[in-house]
């Protein structure tokens, strides 16, 4: 079955770039690796047949959002010298580990009580850009104008903060 | 199956909370804070497609956007305390301390 191993591909991907992204010491290197996970959820979202997802998490998120990231990464110009020493990596990661793994088998269970499915990829227009529009643009407008608002705000707080020595002088 | 994706979703978000606890660099904290997002819009796109409902697609669309913001503000503080201090080490935000 095919989706089925392309599942097992995508999330063998996303889960192994993940770990390198939290693992890698360069925050460079780190990006790189996320950059991968991103693309492989895009991969399960095509397979979840959420179309305009998919090609909306290859856009903003591997696209825009990255890209703004790398560019802030490689705009600061950090050496290997700047890059803070983490001497108790291992030892928090281990701790973290303990706090983490109660949380994510209490989740499991509750996954597990929820009924499940077969999936397979869908017709009848599910997840593209005409019948996701119609619930956006029905049954979810005050949302979405909030949100708009929120990115409106954002991006006034962000010139705002980043060029204030501008502003001071 | 959709079983599968939920439990992806779960491993996704563990190993963000994991990036947030551990690392001290303050960009790979950031983009694990995104990768629980993202953990967290598996979960809503596997549950809209075993409820054959768009809603969760809608509202991952909103997280994309909120995502999108987060960017935008976080990095431009992140660039002030690079000002400051010359460092990207999560403990210069101690100065935030009153």
């Amino acid at each position: 079955m095919l989706s089925q191993w392309l599942f097992y591909a995508f999330a063998t991907l996303s889960v192994l770039s993940a770990l390198g992204l939290i693992l890698s010491r360069h925050p460079m290197n780190g990006a790189m690796w996320f950059v991968i996970t991103l693309v492989s959820l895009a991969g399960l979202y095509s397979l979840l047949s959420a179309s305009l997802l998919f090609a909306l998490q290859l856009i903003v998120y591997a696209g825009a959002i990255m890209s703004l990231i790398l560019f802030i990464i490689m705009f600061l110009n950090i050496q290997p010298a700047d890059i803070p020493v983490e001497n108790g990596r291992w030892t928090y990661l281990l701790g973290g580990c303990l706090a983490v793994v109660p949380i994510g088998l209490l989740l499991m269970r509750i996954v597990r009580s929820l009924p499940g499915g077969e999936v397979d990829i869908v017709g009848n227009g599910f997840g593209k850009v005409k019948s996701v529009g119609l619930v956006l643009f029905r049954d979810w407008l005050l949302p979405f104008e909030i949100v708009s608002i929120l990115l409106l705000v954002a991006l006034v707080g962000a010139v705002v903060l980043a060029g204030k020595k501008e502003m001071n002088q | 199956m959709i079983h599968d994706y939920l439990f992806l979703s779960i491993l996704l978000f563990c190993l963000g909370i994991l990036g947030v606890i551990s690392r001290r660099n303050i960009f790979t904290v950031f983009m694990s804070v995104e990768l629980m997002l993202n953990a967290a819009n598996l979960a809503f796109i596997a549950l809209a497609r075993l409820h054959e409902n768009m809603d969760g697609h809608v509202l991952a669309m909103l997280v994309m956007a909120v995502a999108a913001a987060e960017a935008a503000l976080a990095l431009a503080v992140v660039i002030l305390l690079h000002k400051h201090t010359g460092k990207v080490d999560t403990n210069v935000f101690s100065l935030l301390k009153g």
